[in-house]
């Protein structure tokens, strides 16, 4: 059973055919008629049609320019066109330009239009109910995004507190009055800080707004490598940038990608190793930036070289947190960038990044 | 830039957090880089400290340390109130913001106001407070 309220809007230069449609579908629908395409686009202001049924040939505007005329101003009414005679010419007008569902020949079978009409009714209420979903979703990720800013930002500096108190305990000569528990409370601290920062980093990844500005790799990766040696400085760092030329790209997904990458190659050295050391060469011009970073640390498996860069993925001797070469990976796909990682057991890892050089904005 | 001498050796930090104003107080002792320390719980105490005592230059601070997270008046709105004050102070006084942001845009917008030296995350470190120091200020 059709609803009665489904709102049909038939619009045709010829009284009796308006006659017409209204005695055979005024028992199943709402029905609304115009005798010109002006006339139409009243009632189109007025009422919330769904259906829009035009005949092609009216005096002044034509079934498919009076659709096309209202293409921006009413996109939401399903159209179908009626004509009396098959013009291949107005039907693939009608198609290409007039946004049209059905197209129907004159005189019509009460029976098509009728299922026509019913037709088309779905296709609005599946094209609104989509509407409503995708609002409803952007509304829902906005809130997501709302809030994992904010539970970052609270959730973090107590915690940047608790490790500020543990600097000062150090500095007073307290760090080791009370056993061992100064140590775990300040390594404690800095695993769930790690953990906020890697969720947060792939959240705000996940966005997918990449953005071109101006990197200075000098600058950069000494920042990095100053930010993440200073718990441990044993690891020697050969840093080798040959950057001539401006280099735009989205500065923040590469200091995310160098800083992982960096991150790893201290922590993932060999504690027997007398002389760490990692080889960062950089080589920037006009098309690309090329990256290698290489280091004489554990090396990874064979096997596992496949699944670095998987989500959760972690090694059973390492505790990561199984995020960064992930986050590396979906950022580098963000900002079009390619990654090759070669390592063997004995000898240490080589990444080697290739990331466009893109243009300022 | 080093900037001019400004001999009142006080820094004044800028904090609504009380645990981190207790730290970083700490911190600035352990340094031995400052005579006093002014404490402000708020941008607008802050504010009205400076107005209050722009006759009395050995009152001044030479360095402020300021939070950027604070109900009502964020850091940033507090440098908006900040550069109408005098240039004859705000020239000599050097200002570094202080923030566990790891948010980009906020890392961005501290580094590209000109009152700021420089941005320096929490915890604070003497090792990173001593070097902003030496260079911006004659030590």
């Amino acid at each position: 059973m059709d609803t009665p309220s489904v709102k049909v809007l038939y619009i045709d230069d010829e009284e009796h055919n308006l006659q017409a449609f209204k005695a055979s579908f005024r028992r199943q629908y709402e029905i609304y008629t115009a005798i010109s395409a002006a006339e139409g686009l009243k009632i189109l202001q007025n009422i919330d049609i769904n259906v829009i049924i035009a005949d092609q040939k009216m005096p002044e505007t034509t079934g498919v320019q009076f659709f096309k005329s209202i293409k921006d101003s009413f996109p939401d009414p399903i159209r179908i066109l009626l004509t009396g005679y098959t013009d291949i010419e107005a039907l693939a007008d009608a198609i290409n330009h007039g946004d049209v569902y059905r197209y129907i020949t004159k005189p019509w079978s009460d029976l098509e239009l009728h299922n026509s009409i019913k037709n088309a009714y779905d296709a609005y209420k599946a094209k609104i109910d989509l509407r409503n979903k995708v609002s409803e979703l952007e509304k829902t990720n906005d809130e997501l995004n709302r809030f994992i800013y904010s539970i970052s930002h609270e959730l973090r500096a107590p915690l940047v507190s608790v490790i500020g108190i543990v600097n000062l305990v150090k500095m007073e000569g307290l760090y080791n009055s009370s056993g061992e528990y100064w140590n775990l409370i300040e390594i404690c601290s800095n695993k769930l800080d790690f953990y906020i920062q890697k969720t947060l980093q792939y959240y705000k990844n996940n966005k997918n707004v990449a953005e071109h500005s101006p990197v200075e790799f000098k600058g950069l990766v000494s920042e990095l490598i100053s930010l993440y040696s200073y718990s441990d400085k044993d690891t020697e760092f050969n840093v080798n940038i040959n950057q001539q030329v401006a280099f735009y790209n989205d500065a923040f997904r590469i200091e995310v990608i160098l800083g992982n990458l960096i991150n790893n190659a201290i922590k993932y050295q060999k504690s027997t190793e007398p002389n760490k050391f990692v080889n960062i060469d950089i080589d920037v011009d006009l098309q690309r930036a090329e990256i290698t970073i290489s280091d004489n640390g554990i090396g990874i498996l064979n096997d596992h070289l496949e699944k670095i860069f998987n989500q959760f993925f972690k090694s059973k001797n390492h505790h990561g947190s199984g995020l960064g070469l992930f986050i590396v990976k979906e950022a580098l796909t963000r900002i079009n960038g390619k990654i090759e990682v070669t390592s063997d057991l004995a000898i240490g890892t080589t990444f080697k990044i290739t990331i466009p050089n893109g243009k300022a904005t | 830039m080093v900037k001019p001498l400004n001999p009142s050796k006080i820094v004044m930090l800028i904090d609504d957090n009380d645990i981190d104003l207790k730290i970083n107080g700490k911190i600035v002792d352990f340094t031995k880089l400052f005579n006093d320390t002014v404490v402000c719980r708020s941008g607008e105490e802050a504010l009205s400290y400076l107005k209050q005592h722009l006759t009395k230059p050995d009152l001044l601070p030479e360095f402020i340390l300021l939070d950027i997270q604070m109900p009502e008046m964020s850091g940033f709105e507090f440098l908006e109130q900040y550069k109408k004050l005098p240039a004859s102070f705000t020239e000599v006084c050097i200002i570094a913001m202080l923030s566990s942001t790891l948010d980009f845009s906020d890392i961005q917008r501290a580094e590209a106001n000109p009152y700021v030296a420089k941005l320096l995350k929490k915890p604070l470190i003497p090792a990173v407070l001593l070097e902003v120091v030496k260079e911006n200020l004659h030590r």
